[in-house]
């Protein structure tokens, strides 16, 4: 691999409209190795680029299984098994008292575990993505298309035409580097 | 695909042409009807660019002189608090007020005072979200700033209050080498814990993930090349990818969902600390959603008077909007008289009841020797927030202003009021008593103030005080866009309304 090999291609749009009806020929047209960059998220673009759902909440649940389990599970090895004592004849394992530190456990869990998870997911489950030195507006006001060298169909030439006949704008080819040139 | 629809009206408006109405068009309506049009949310016809300038700059430029000078007289009333704390330590508990027959004080006070402005932040950002408000994002990332911070100093008064504060850790369930000796789960003190510090850290992790494509945006904007690498590393090399913000999005509406009932939860587990004692006045079944009202109530006035404040000093106009003010406003009234109705509702059952103790402590609390402090609690939070029935009120900065402070003075004397009126009277007339706050009560409470706004102004200095993606998602896209000169202000506004 040279230095200097091309990364992939981007072209910037204006518009939100224009990201939603550019990802649907970007899909039509067979790549799959693809993404936008976007400054706020588009509603409708996941499935226009062609995304199922994500898959977070089920995440969110087997995480707030876990909180309300150990919070079960403490409660009741601390009340009943290790320090058992006697108030005003209750029981130990009196549960609705336990209620209240189960549901902070389930949220404290589900909460933290879901944030962490969504950016990690966030991290891996992408196409390969442009340089971070390729500085490109994404965070300001451009909805950048980023097509990735790794595409099975990749070819230069064509990827280039491909995304000026999408009507895009301020086309230019990545290398490996960051650097830009159109 | 549906296209987004955009008026062909007036999306570009002015803050003065702001009127909280929506703009008629008659007979443009989808059926023949009029079709209503909402005022934007952002006025001054800004462009996406525009906003990161304007929310991204004071965070960039060095700070001025009014930064300084706030900064140094929150620093003061920090010091007041490190000073009157050492004092407290050093001497002991006996310089603060509490005393038989009050042993609950103004620690308790201060305590549940705080973590009621704490709960505004996680109200805006969580359950405005999950009710598609678009209005909550001009000012949810400082709300959410403000329930950190007030949740630290909230965090200050329980261990405090515990007179030997430096066995505060063994509030915290661990395997120990004191027996193992466990905290009694059975207890809503233990419940208190659990509440306050998931709450905190909840709330720091929805704040801290909504701050990340804004973090992004700063590090894209920064020059130099340390700058950068920081922003970089706190955003986790954020890039905008969409395939990142399908994630993203459905993390954030998690954490909305699991945020709301937290909301809820933690002042009801707060208001379980009187609730289930045997104290008249306490021990009743109204605390737990008369303590998340009033929560709500008090953090919404702490927001309206910091963005009063915020909107003119960052100048913040075109994004927090008069209209924004309005509808805080709505809010607080709405929850004031939720407030003023659970007061009337105590004071029903207390009769209604037939229980004697019950009875005569509400008559205590209103008439008796804290008359003042009910009559203060009940005027402020009752009664002057009925000022917002009328809409020239809700829409100038200067009552809002002052009615924000006075029901953050009202909320501070309701936790007065159930505190110490519970106590001082009791069941047995040569066990009553009074109670005073000493010196070193205010200094701590005056000190406490010194930490949030220290805190809060490191914020504004360092990080951006303005959603900018959210923003951004509910601009118009023609007026918002790259590549276009600013348009013009619509002039001819005033003739498509009716």
């Amino acid at each position: 691999m040279t230095p200097t090999s091309t990364a992939g291609v981007f072209g910037d749009f204006y518009e939100p409209d224009e990201a939603l009806g550019a990802a649907e020929k970007v899909r039509a047209a067979g790549w799959t190795q693809f993404d936008f960059l976007t400054p706020f998220p588009i509603h409708g673009l996941e499935q226009a680029m062609g995304q199922k759902r994500s898959w977070i909440p089920w995440a969110t649940g087997v995480l707030a299984v876990f909180g309300i389990a150990f919070a079960q599970a403490m409660q009741n090895y601390v009340m009943v098994w290790d320090w058992p004592m006697n108030f005003g004849g209750k029981p130990h394992a009196s549960w609705p008292a336990f209620i209240p530190i189960t549901f902070e456990a389930m949220v404290f869990c589900a909460a933290l575990g879901t944030a962490l998870i969504a950016i990690i997911a966030g991290k891996k489950d992408t196409v390969t993505q442009p340089p971070a030195s390729a500085a490109n507006g994404a965070t300001v006001d451009r909805f950048v298309l980023w097509i990735a060298a790794t595409d099975p169909k990749w070819n230069a030439d064509e990827a280039t035409r491909f995304v000026r006949e999408l009507g895009a704008d301020h086309v230019r080819l990545v290398d490996s580097e960051g650097g830009t040139h159109a | 695909m549906t296209k987004l629809e955009t008026s062909p009206y007036a999306t570009v408006m002015d803050d003065s042409q702001l009127t909280g109405r929506p703009i008629v068009v008659p007979g443009a309506g989808p059926y023949g009807g009029d079709l209503e049009i909402a005022e934007p949310l952002v006025t001054g016809g800004k462009t996406w660019a525009q906003v990161d300038r304007d929310i991204c700059l004071h965070a960039e430029e060095f700070p001025t002189r009014k930064w300084w000078l706030a900064f140094g007289v929150a620093l003061a009333f920090l010091s007041l608090l490190v000073f009157a704390l050492i004092t407290l330590f050093y001497v002991g508990m006996g310089v603060a007020g509490v005393n038989q027959p009050v042993g609950w004080g103004s620690f308790i006070i201060n305590f549940v005072f705080w973590i009621g402005i704490g709960h505004a932040g996680t109200l805006i950002s969580a359950v405005l979200y999950l009710f598609r408000q678009q209005w909550r994002t001009g000012i949810n990332r400082a709300a959410e700033a403000m329930t950190l911070f007030a949740v630290v100093c909230a965090g200050i008064f329980p261990v405090i209050h515990l007179g030997r504060a430096w066995f505060a850790y063994w509030l915290i369930p661990y395997p120990n080498a004191r027996g193992p000796l466990w905290v009694n789960f059975n207890s809503p003190l233990a419940w208190d814990i659990f509440a306050i510090s998931t709450y905190g850290l909840v709330s720091l992790t929805f704040w801290y993930l909504g701050l990340l494509p804004d973090l992004a945006t700063v590090r894209d904007r920064a020059t130099h090349p340390w700058r950068k690498a920081l922003y970089n590393a706190m955003c986790f090399g954020w890039n905008g990818s969409h395939r990142a913000w399908r994630h993203y999005e459905s993390a954030y509406m998690v954490l909305a969902a699991l945020a709301t009932p937290l909301v809820f939860s933690v002042h009801t587990i707060v208001s379980f600390d009187f609730a289930t004692s045997v104290i008249p006045g306490w021990h009743t079944t109204i605390f737990p959603p008369y303590f998340v009202i009033g929560a709500i109530f008090s953090g919404f006035a702490m927001v309206i008077t910091l963005m009063t404040f915020m909107r003119g000093y960052f100048g913040l106009k075109n994004y927090v909007t008069l209209n924004h003010m309005e509808d805080m406003a709505k809010v607080l009234m709405f929850t004031g008289m939720l407030v003023g109705f659970a007061y009337s509702t105590e004071f029903f059952m207390a009769w209604y009841s037939g229980n004697a103790w019950e009875g005569f402590i509400f008559k205590n609390r209103a008439f008796g020797p804290y008359w003042w402090a009910y009559t203060i609690m009940f005027t402020c939070n009752a009664i002057i927030p009925q000022l917002f029935w009328f809409k020239p009120l809700r829409r100038n900065t200067w009552v809002l202003f002052a009615v924000s402070i006075l029901v953050n003075v009202g909320m501070w004397f309701e936790r007065y009021v159930i505190v110490v009126t519970s106590l001082h009277r009791d069941f047995l007339p040569s066990s009553w008593g009074m109670y005073a706050l000493t010196f070193w009560d205010y200094a701590i409470l005056l000190g406490s103030f010194g930490l949030f706004f220290t805190l809060f102004l490191l914020f504004v200095r360092f990080l951006p005080v303005v959603a900018i993606s959210e923003v951004k998602g509910v601009m118009d896209p023609k007026v918002a866009r790259a590549g276009r000169d600013r348009p013009p202000i619509v002039p001819a506004l005033q003739e498509v309304r009716s």
